[in-house]
């Protein structure tokens, strides 16, 4: 046991003194646009290859419009690797989430993150700390890397944020996965046990979109059509400061 | 790996299977159909690495079921029940697998022609009523209280007991077979890595070995030590985030906390290698899809420094005397219930079974190089923790070896843009819980007209409802983290 403590005391803090940090440079993360050179519909790799329809390429010719919804977004890449013009690049940023989905939606026209993000009206009543309550619904890589937010590198109870055993104690509501139809009333029973003022925050593309999931028969669609959803942390999985910084958002 | 299309009575599979699978080394590897109109029985011979399939035409959607006398067959008899209205005769249990009450009575999603009339009550679910004095029942979840995913767990009690487990799953069925029989091949794995993301890399492989072989392409050499490499950090990044969770479970703190943070340092290997820490699209049909050449050197460097700051931290915990009297005896699963329940991966060696996919169908680099197979024989949990512990040792040098013999060359070959008509492909995989398989089959203008998964969940799900058999309640949190199972992986 004392050989134990010499190891850790030996190794010191882990946990990041930084908050949010940019991703390394080996990390791809997820896509952004890049200034207009997108020759648009006559080219439209992009669109092609985008496993879940993620892109579209809105008027042709040269300096197209071309929409990247990273709500739909896997992070695969592909975009990046295929774009002759360099329009996609991958973006270092871990504080992606958004708490307005049409501000997922990058534009060559607008090309970041819209400055909607910030709630608008009274200010949250989770403003110290949130107890949370995680659903998962999906393949388990959004859970992990929940996990790995609580663990002694990101420490995320040193910004109040807490995971509880059951919807009664919690305030916000964590939904992982794409809610295929076998976990519809399961989601929606815990939703209600949660007592008022309570949030909804969609943890992964699958959550917000279904993802590669969405439109089959077991209507794995994400929670947008049946819950409230007030914050939205795209990726696949979502990096866990990415998480963190997603929650953080219904603190403000 | 070429495989022989047999057909075969459907009737007559039970005596073959019987005497099949007494002989050693031979396997069953999966049942299922492609459309309906058949019966498809995956056979694996591990001692020759040759794979048999079976193909029995069915006129009628009724059959006798292998389980009485096969008792592995059970939980694929009733996924294919759910999924094509294939109805096994004489099944002792036989209940809905994957499709719930929400889904409508007859509803077959893999079934061409909906042909089949639905027994009454097909999709209500009875749990196996244990009767007696003083028995109760404890129903958890699909919800559970951590951070894991959906299923239900229905134990029957005697004080703090527990006398039987029925395991309850579907919740996270998301229909991905039927997705990617209607897709085409060159975006199916971006859907396969996410079946069950924490084996994406494994997931990957079997999908490239699968599509692969369907068209006899070899992969350039490089290719083969970098999905390898791959592979092991997988192996590595969750063996120990399972020890971990096993470490948390008896209360050590100390060790769970340590191996958490040993485990970032694992997908920090990850994104060297692939630029994604869960090696998401790394692997693809022809090769890998980016040479990391330019961080092989730091991957050394890293990989050597985990092995260091690791071994301490393991040996601790394993040899704590606390940890040893929580863990030892505990969730037993006999060697010869391993054997006919077909456990496969850590649980399965464990309990003594000489299986590990690397050695019995080396694919890749495996024929050249791999690591010893870890066997232990008293499968308790914590002859799961030792496999996992020394696993760990082993992948860990044998990174550090694929990274010594990294050959040069190309990282990738061309596909074909069609798949060879009428084609079978067998893709297996050691995962990091056991025995992956995906089979494919093309139609006539080389399109995937069937995708067939099998998770080494799918095997191992059983195993741990009989090592929860006669242990205190308290301990099924340690019984549950030593099998470590996948629930999307089985539901996909």
């Amino acid at each position: 046991m004392l050989r134990l403590l010499g190891y850790l005391l030996m190794n010191g803090v882990a946990t990041s003194k930084d908050y949010c940090p940019s991703l390394g440079d080996e990390a791809i993360g997820l896509p952004k646009l890049a200034s207009n050179n997108c020759i648009g519909s006559e080219c439209s790799k992009c669109s092609d290859i985008c496993p879940t329809e993620a892109i579209s390429v809105l008027d042709g010719g040269p300096n197209a419009n071309l929409e990247l919804d990273l709500g739909k977004c896997i992070g695969c890449a592909m975009c990046i690797r295929i774009c002759p013009e360099k329009t996609f690049s991958s973006n270092a940023s871990t504080e992606t989430a958004a708490v307005n989905r049409k501000s997922l939606v990058l534009s060559t026209k607008a090309l970041d993150i819209q400055a909607v993000n910030d709630i608008e009206g009274a200010r949250s009543p989770f403003a110290r700390s949130v107890a949370c309550r995680v659903v998962s619904t999906g393949c388990s890589a959004c859970d992990l890397e929940l996990s790995a937010a609580s663990n002694s590198i990101f420490d995320m109870e040193r910004f109040g944020i807490q995971i509880v055993a059951s919807p009664r104690f919690a305030d916000v509501l964590l939904v992982t996965g794409p809610v295929p139809k076998a976990m519809h009333a399961a989601l929606k029973s815990c939703y209600d046990a949660m007592a008022e003022p309570k949030r909804v925050v969609a943890v992964g593309t699958c959550a917000i979109s279904g993802g590669l999931h969405g439109s089959g028969y077991a209507e794995a669609n994400g929670i947008s059509d049946l819950l409230p959803v007030d914050v939205y942390i795209p990726g696949c999985p979502p990096h866990p400061w990415s998480i963190i910084d997603g929650i953080r958002k219904v603190m403000r | 790996m070429n495989i022989d299309i047999i057909p075969i009575e459907a009737e007559l599979r039970q005596d073959a299977l019987l005497s099949w699978l007494n002989q050693p080394g031979k396997r069953l590897g999966l049942i299922t159909s492609n459309d309906g109109g058949q019966i498809v029985t995956l056979l694996l011979d591990t001692a020759d690495s040759a794979a048999t399939i079976w193909e029995s035409q069915m006129s009628d959607c009724k059959y006798s079921s292998l389980t009485p006398r096969i008792t592995q067959a059970h939980w694929m008899e009733r996924t294919m029940w759910d999924m094509f209205g294939l109805e096994p005769t004489h099944h002792p249990r036989l209940k809905h697998n994957l499709l719930h009450e929400p889904y409508e009575e007859k509803f077959y999603p893999l079934r061409k022609e909906n042909d089949v009339v639905a027994r009454s009550g097909h999709r209500q679910y009875h749990s196996l009523k244990v009767k007696g004095d003083g028995i109760y029942e404890i129903p958890v979840g699909p919800i559970h209280a951590g951070i894991i995913e959906p299923g239900h767990f229905h134990f029957s009690c005697v004080g703090e007991i527990i006398f039987n487990l029925e395991i309850r799953l579907g919740y996270v069925h998301r229909g991905i077979e039927k997705k990617l029989s209607e897709m085409n091949w060159q975006k199916q794995r971006f859907l396969v890595e996410a079946a069950a993301s924490d084996s994406a890399a494994a997931y990957a492989l079997a999908h490239a070995v699968a599509l692969e072989s369907c068209i006899d392409l070899v992969v350039p050499e490089k290719a083969q030590h970098l999905r390898s490499l791959a592979l092991e950090i997988e192996r590595v990044a969750m063996h120990i985030g399972d020890l971990a969770g096993l470490a948390a479970d008896v209360g050590f703190l100390a060790i769970s906390s340590s191996l958490g943070r040993l485990r970032g340092a694992s997908l920090g290997l990850a994104d060297l290698v692939s630029g994604n820490r869960f090696l998401k699209g790394f692997i693809c049909p022809g090769g890998v899809i980016q040479d990391p050449d330019g961080n092989l050197s730091k991957l050394k460097a890293k990989a050597k420094n985990l092995q260091k700051e690791l071994e301490p931290v393991v040996r601790y915990f394993l040899t704590n005397q606390v940890v040893l009297d929580r863990m030892e005896n505990i969730g037993k699963v006999s060697e010869r219930l391993a054997k006919d329940f077909g456990l496969v991966g850590v649980a399965g060696r464990a309990s003594n079974q000489m299986y590990d996919v690397r050695h019995h169908f080396s694919a890749g680099v495996y024929p050249l190089l791999k690591p010893a197979i870890v066997l232990e024989k008293e499968g308790d949990v914590f002859c799961r923790a030792k496999v996992r512990a020394n696993e760990l040792v082993d992948s860990l040098a044998f990174i550090d070896m694929l990274l010594e013999t990294m050959p040069c060359g190309s990282h990738s070959t061309n596909m074909p843009d069609a798949l060879r008509a009428n084609a079978v492909g067998l893709g297996i995989v050691e995962a990091h819980r056991g025995e992956l398989i995906h089979l494919v089959f093309t139609d006539e203008q080389g399109n995937c007209k069937r995708y067939a998964i099998k998770d080494p969940s799918v095997n191992n799900w059983t195993g741990l409802a009989i090592a929860a058999r006669n242990n205190l309640v308290s301990d099924f949190p340690l019984c549950n983290k030593s099998f470590s199972l996948s629930y999307s992986g089985h539901d996909l």
